[in-house]
């Protein structure tokens, strides 16, 4: 089983609400390192503009890329429900192996702080959470709806199949497991 | 019984926090010792009913307990505004302060003495505007401050149109409306009401046709819009207008609704047509002030007129301008006009929004009794005219003004010492740069504050508060429910922080009153839902309501203002003198104010496109809510104040034009002042506008250069003829830093 995420990119205002629950439940401080973070796009001319944002937690590959390039091993996928985990004891620091992890993701999910040798952090999916039947804290947060969680299958079967949304590319080479529906210009 | 205060269990509170902002949303608070840990919010089993927060409460327990938090009293040690204080006991604090009071009254009288109070924390029993008002009345009186910075152009339409405030429909009546119009309506990020984007996107899903209509592509726009019209600021009358008149002459009105329940429909007709002035005003004289091309305006008043129904989603950033009220009573006009008032679908308009379930406007409230200062000369309450208020108060948007010329300059009084609480007035009114004046020279200045904020830093007395996570209170939702709230204490105060109560209750000892107490926390919450006519009427089960927190009001269907006086108008009639809705208005006609004229009217206003100051200053400046602060609540936050840099919107074509690019440091100024920021260079905003939001702290540097960016460094300290403070009638000039 794998699970993922649903985002609604049509319903996404843009208030990072995920984002400031995300810092909440999992105790991050302030600064560079944020499990969840959001792309803004600004497209056209006034008044035909089109806006979008764009979620960017961990997804959860199928392949994850980072794990391979990790030389400390810190990072491992769990069989029963794909989750991606890091080992903040085993990584080596950000300094020391270069940050490897985040050169080989191409959603920027491993995250560092300021520190020197910053351990990496990312999005875990609120396993804790997940654990007592609670949905992660993103998608608890979020008022207008636009996040949800599951197993991939489920989502897939609820909202369709969609892999592509604005400043998204879905990876053949990952896999991430999320479900899209991708917001239009009017 | 073991403290929970010392155990290492992990305790879950129910509560809400009571900032001034557009949500009210339950909050589980996980708190471990005196710590809140962690912040979830409502577990509604149906997560479609949960009544979810914002990102500002996901950041509460950074809030309650932010190292910058003023933990104890203390009194200036260096200049006034330099920011420099000594620590000193409670004693000696409330000792200087009450030793300042009788000075202050037997030298000079209680009017001398300027209360100054706010929505900072708007909860019914620790209430420190209240509280503090029933000190002083107690006490011997004292002079306050008239008018909501927020709401009064909107209101003084409401109670000219309706004869009242509750104007607004649920929620989820919006999933009734065949057309949307956001007219200068951003609930994305200011909320207006819990789980409101919610219904909003809900209903555009049903299919609504959503229109924004104002200068700047709003994120609620992006999420929602079928189109965004642009639109100059303060000339959302022009547009209105020309939309009437393409109703009258294409025939689109409802006449039947008019005639039956409304009154002065024919002069505001002859205005509309030029009978009045020789002005038709037709969409090609309104394109040339507002802006917006007359085949769009010709466009949107055939959609509007014939989609029922028609929600026109007025509100009150528009009406914080110059002629503020005629925005909001053109609104509500136009809705007349298309029978879309007292309907499922429709909209009242009026800009407030409110229903009477869990309102806070029907919210318990201390007794603060009345002021022996004011007990003569004509009444603050139920006049429409501004100039009978400002007898005896002062506009809240002439603070400064008034402490700086007092009777001389027309004012009530004389201001020898000021006492605040609940507020930023100096971020947060007009013109801060007047402020910095006034409270220079002002001899005495107490403060209740939680955090050294920019008026804070003036101070020569400041006492520490309490956050609403170290009291337990009844809170109520803007602009409202159907539901009410109970703040359960989470935390023990921390530092030697107090309420604003308990420090009214200090000072009461020391000022010789003996009826001021009111009795234990618990009871008296207990007694203040009994007591609520309005409270008591759902809430019935006072231990359950404290337990969940919460106590919703299951209704049948959504709350339609006015329906009553539209469904049976034989036995409800409006509010007003002549029981029907006013588009003209007698009462407003005999005030004899060119600024008030009976019929709603576009009129040319100062710092509007046309003032010659325009030459030297050539962008309009709005200046709207912050997305990641409750106006200048919650600044220090940086887990909010991460998510969005403070920058000023402004267009690729204005900005080419002074050789700014995005991301350049630039100021932005004018007569009034001068403030340092980014820019944010971006095709969201009309040509010829700049935005800046509000409430970024104030913090001028040796040159006067206001290097925090507060947006009223640059707005004027003026009020319309309906009593709106003009935060959005500012002409600016940016150039490179």
């Amino acid at each position: 089983m794998q699970m993922g995420f649903y985002f609604d990119q049509t319903r996404c205002t843009g208030c990072n609400a995920c984002r400031v629950a995300c810092k909440d439940w999992n105790d991050v401080p302030a600064g560079p390192e944020n499990w969840m973070r959001l792309g803004y796009l600004e497209q056209g001319e006034t008044p035909d503009v089109f806006v979008a944002y764009m979620v960017h937690p961990c997804f959860h590959c199928e392949s994850p890329v980072c794990a391979d390039a990790c030389p400390a091993n810190a990072i491992t996928k769990r069989p029963e429900d794909g989750l991606v985990f890091v080992d903040r004891e085993a990584c080596l620091g950000k300094e020391e192996c270069g940050a490897k992890c985040l050169k080989a993701c191409p959603y920027d999910a491993p995250q560092f702080g300021p520190e020197p040798q910053a351990k990496m952090g990312k999005c875990n999916l609120c396993h804790d959470r997940l654990a007592e039947g609670k949905v992660p804290s993103c998608v608890e947060s979020c008022y207008t709806r636009a996040l949800d969680v599951g197993p991939l299958d489920e989502l897939k079967a609820k909202y369709g199949g969609g892999t592509e949304a604005r400043l998204f590319k879905y990876s053949n080479r990952t896999k991430p497991a999320v479900i899209l529906k991708m917001k239009n210009p009017q | 019984m073991s403290n929970p205060q010392e155990s290492n269990e992990v305790r879950i509170v129910r509560a809400t926090s009571a900032f001034d902002c557009g949500g009210r949303c339950p909050l589980r608070l996980h708190v471990k010792g005196n710590t809140i840990i962690r912040v979830e919010g409502d577990d509604h089993p149906d997560s479609n009913k949960q009544l979810r927060t914002c990102l500002r409460c996901r950041a509460y327990r950074k809030y309650v307990h932010h190292p910058e938090r003023l933990m104890y009293p203390q009194k200036r040690i260096g200049e006034k505004g330099e920011g420099k204080f000594q620590r000193i006991s409670w004693d000696e604090a409330l000792g200087i302060l009450a030793a300042k009071l009788k000075e202050t009254k037997d030298k000079y009288g209680p009017a001398s003495i300027l209360l100054m109070t706010g929505g900072a924390y708007l909860a019914s029993l620790h209430n420190g505007s209240l509280a503090a008002s029933r000190l002083l009345n107690q006490f011997g009186g004292y002079t306050t401050h008239y008018g909501n910075l927020s709401s009064e152009g909107a209101v003084w339409a409401s109670l000219v149109q309706y004869g009242s405030v509750m104007v607004g429909h649920g929620r989820e009546d919006m999933l009734n409306s065949k057309v949307i119009i956001l007219w200068g309506w951003d609930p994305a990020r200011m909320i207006s009401g819990t789980n409101t984007m919610h219904h909003l996107i809900k209903a555009k899903e049903n299919g609504a046709r959503v229109i924004s209509i104002e200068p700047r592509y709003t994120d609620t726009a992006a999420t929602v819009a079928d189109q965004w019209i642009p639109i100059y600021p303060g000339t959302d009358t022009a547009m209105m207008a020309a939309m009437a008149y393409v109703m009258i002459t294409e025939n689109l009105h409802d006449q039947d609704f008019l005639d039956k329940y409304t009154v002065g429909f024919d002069l505001f007709k002859d205005y509309i047509l030029g009978k009045e002035d020789g002005q038709a005003k037709t969409p090609e004289w309104a394109e040339a002030i507002c802006g917006v091309p007359a085949h769009t305006i010709t466009e949107v008043a055939r959609v509007y007129a014939t989609a029922k129904p028609a929600a026109l989603m007025d509100c009150q950033g528009p009406a914080r301008s110059a002629m503020g009220e005629q925005y909001n009573r053109f609104a509500a006009t136009l809705s007349a006009m298309t029978g879309n008032v007292g309907k499922e679908g429709g909209s009242a308009c009026g800009g407030l929004m409110g229903i009477p379930i869990g309102h806070m406007f029907r919210m318990s409230a201390i007794p603060p009794g009345k002021n022996p200062v004011e007990m003569t000369g004509p009444k603050i309450k139920g006049t429409l005219d501004i100039r009978d208020r400002v007898i005896k108060r002062i506009h809240i948007n002439k603070l400064w003004e008034a402490m700086l010329e007092g009777k001389q300059g027309g004012y009530p009084a004389d201001i020898q010492m000021a006492w605040s609480v609940c507020n930023n007035y100096l971020n947060q009114i007009g013109n801060s740069n007047k402020g910095d004046l006034a409270l220079k020279k002002l001899p005495f200045f107490a403060v209740n504050e939680l955090f050294l904020t920019a008026q804070a830093r003036y101070a020569d007395l400041l006492l520490p508060v309490t956050t609403a996570a170290e009291r337990s209170d009844l809170t109520y939702a803007w602009p409202s429910g159907p539901y009410y709230t109970y703040v359960n204490r989470a935390i023990e105060p921390l530092g030697e922080c107090k309420s604003d109560l308990e420090i009214c209750d200090m000072l009461a000892e020391r000022l010789d009153i003996e009826n001021f107490r009111l009795g234990a926390e618990e009871e008296i919450l207990k007694l203040m839902v009994a007591q609520n006519p309005v409270t008591s009427k759902y809430v019935t089960d006072f231990d359950k309501f404290k337990n969940d927190g919460i106590h919703r009001v299951k209704m049948d269907k959504p709350y339609i203002a006015f329906r009553k006086q539209i469904e049976d108008p034989e036995n409800n009639p409006f509010e007003t003198p002549s029981g029907k809705i006013e588009i003209y208005s007698q009462r407003v006609a005999d005030m004899n104010k060119p600024q008030c004229p009976p019929i709603p009217k576009y009129m040319p206003t100062f710092e509007d496109r046309n003032d010659p100051l325009f030459e030297k200053y050539p962008l309009q400046l709005l200046t709207p809510h912050p997305r990641n602060r409750v106006h200048s609540e919650l600044y220090k936050v940086e887990w909010l104040a991460e998510v969005e840099p403070h920058r000023l919107w402004i267009h690729p074509e204005d900005a080419e034009a002074r050789g700014v690019v995005d991301g350049d440091k630039i100021e932005v100024f004018n007569g009034r002042g001068r403030v340092s920021i980014t820019a944010f260079v971006t095709r969201r905003i009309k040509p010829g506008v700049v935005s800046l939001f509000e409430g970024a702290w104030y913090q001028p540097d040796k040159s006067g250069v206001d290097r925090g960016a507060c947006a009223n460094t640059l707005t004027k300290d003026a009020y319309s003829g309906g009593g709106a403070a003009v935060m959005n009638t500012s002409l600016v000039q940016v150039a490179r830093a």
